[in-house]
């Protein structure tokens, strides 16, 4: 009877702890690994080059979105797998405006501070059959006038004040993303770009 | 021997409880609202704002300018929840957080863990208080034994199960080592502080609850038709790592036999459903002190030793001590002092 009881109890036990692990699970079998678009979707300013890092640093406390002025950080609420409750930043909805703040109050590893030009977010590309002045439809140079990095990030080509280029001293940050007034907004962040980034420094 | 009263303040510290789990929540709801108070004060465009949005606007303002000059500088000092936090520059975290992270990232990172540092002493020193002070789950799951009482006065039934304590401390382990293999925080999804924490910013700052809500209420309903604050007994990672840290907590509650009358109230408010009747305190005991404030003998009270009094036997004020003292020929189940 005894062994009964015993076997009962770890049965009992085994089916709690499925029970418990089955968020997770089924987190990752309904989203497995990315299942979110590559663009536009940054981790802040600090984040180690390796997402996997990130991910492992990251406690999921969400401070660095408590304290963003702009509330630009969200998190993987409902999507993500593993990620789950890990910070973006969706420059499509809204940039990052480099304060630095998320890398101050950061408990862990996970957003470490970096100096404002030597952040790594990513690398805004710019589509030149659809942005407005490069195909010669208007004037506009929003990205370059809200970029809070100057002309070193971007800034208009020769002989050419509207046409917006992309330059080394971009940092991903977003804002341009953000501003872009064109409908499918031909600028855009590549975080994929971040290794690409950091050997051209070097 | 002369008869021990306990220090009469002590009965009110339940009291003090749960002003704290009401702060510690309110705390809770209010900090993302003032965040996204602060994110319009940044934006400098109260006039775009929404009807609605201006009217929160003005609340904050009103709750906020007597103590503060410039809201969107001045209230960064209290940032976070009780996962992790900021308080006046002091960061503070769960130690769950610091395990969960270095076992995920199998790496040691020392202005992270020394932020748990004040907690591990605090319940090296006092055991499980933050489950009974602190934890904002705990507030809610109490007041969902108030339900579940309230059904059971309802004529409804109500889960009585029991399981094996120890099973916790089996979660704990396997988060830990599923955390190793998976590379993320696996505790952190089953940790209901975080994830209350966490939720009621996403509900308030971030446009609505996330997965971690349906577990939670899994949770509640677990606590409601299984067994009685199940998952802090026998489920909670936490709960097993702040029992193991207390383990030897000095300051620890105590029976006085001598005022004690076997009246068995203090097992039944017990809400970890241990034994304060018998002396039976052990790790689980938050010292939330529900016992002192119900005992109408002033029979329990606080002791500093490493570990509980062995059981003394039948209160002297009951009837069993009474009957066991007039019947010498039966022999006492234990010698009383």
């Amino acid at each position: 009877m005894r062994r009964r009881g015993a076997v009962q109890t770890l049965a009992a036990g085994a089916a709690l702890l499925a029970g418990g692990v089955l968020p997770y699970g089924l987190s990752t079998i309904l989203a497995p690994g990315r299942a979110v678009a590559e663009r536009n979707y940054l981790r802040p300013p600090g984040a180690p080059l390796d997402d996997d890092a990130f991910v492992a640093a990251c406690i999921g406390c969400g401070l660095c979105g408590e304290v963003c002025p702009p509330r630009c950080i969200f998190f993987h609420t409902r999507d993500g797998g593993g990620e789950v409750n890990t910070p973006y930043v969706d420059a499509g909805k809204r940039g990052c405006t480099l304060c630095g703040k998320c890398m101050e109050v950061c408990p862990t590893s996970a957003l470490s501070i970096v100096p404002r030009n030597e952040i790594n977010m990513g690398l805004a590309h710019i589509d030149r059959t659809a942005c407005y002045p490069w195909v010669d439809r208007g004037i506009c140079g929003a990205c370059a006038t809200i970029c809070p990095l100057g002309a070193k990030a971007i800034s208009f080509e020769f002989a050419n004040i509207y046409r917006p280029v992309v330059r080394k001293g971009c940092v991903g940050c977003g804002l341009c993303v953000e501003v872009c007034p064109h409908p499918s907004t031909p600028i855009w962040i590549d975080p994929s770009a971040r290794a690409i980034n950091t050997a051209s420094e070097a | 021997m002369t008869t021990r009263k306990p220090f009469f303040l002590w009965r009110h510290l339940n009291k003090l409880r749960w002003l704290s789990l009401s702060l510690v929540f309110a705390m809770l709801i209010l900090l993302p609202c003032l965040h996204v108070y602060q994110t319009y004060v940044a934006a400098h465009a109260y006039d775009l704002l929404a009807p609605s949005e201006k009217q929160f606007y003005d609340v904050m303002e009103s709750l906020t300018v007597p103590f503060i000059d410039d809201p969107a500088e001045d209230l960064d000092v209290v940032k976070g929840n009780t996962w992790s936090g900021n308080f006046w520059g002091l960061k503070l975290s769960d130690p769950l957080a610091v395990l969960g992270q270095m076992a995920a990232g199998l790496s040691l990172y020392w202005p992270f863990i020394l932020t748990a540092l004040i907690p591990v002493l605090v319940t090296m020193l006092f055991g499980r208080v933050f489950c009974g002070w602190i934890c904002p789950a705990n507030f809610l799951y109490e007041l969902n034994s108030n339900v579940a009482a309230w059904l059971q006065w309802a004529g409804l039934r109500t889960g009585v199960r029991r399981f094996d304590r120890r099973i916790k401390y089996a979660v704990l382990g396997l988060g830990l080592v599923l955390s190793v293999f998976s590379g993320s925080i696996l505790v952190a999804a089953i940790y209901p502080p975080a994830i209350v924490g966490r939720e009621l910013y996403y509900a308030i700052a971030q446009g609505g609850f996330g997965v971690g809500m349906v577990f939670f209420v899994a949770t509640l309903l677990f606590d409601l038709l299984v067994a009685r604050r199940g998952f802090c007994r026998y489920l909670c990672p936490g709960g097993a790592l702040y029992s193991l840290l207390g383990r030897y907590h000095p300051v620890r509650m105590r029976r006085l036999v001598e005022n004690c009358n076997d009246c068995r109230k203090c097992n039944a408010v017990c809400e970890f459903a241990l034994a304060p009747m018998t002396d039976g305190f052990g790790q689980e005991c938050t010292n939330c002190t529900a016992c002192i404030a119900v005992c109408p003998t002033d029979a329990l009270t606080f002791d500093i030793r490493l570990f509980d009094h062995p059981e003394q036997g039948p209160g002297h004020l009951g009837r069993r001590y009474r009957r066991e003292q007039e019947e010498p020929d039966n022999p006492p189940s234990e010698e009383a002092a």
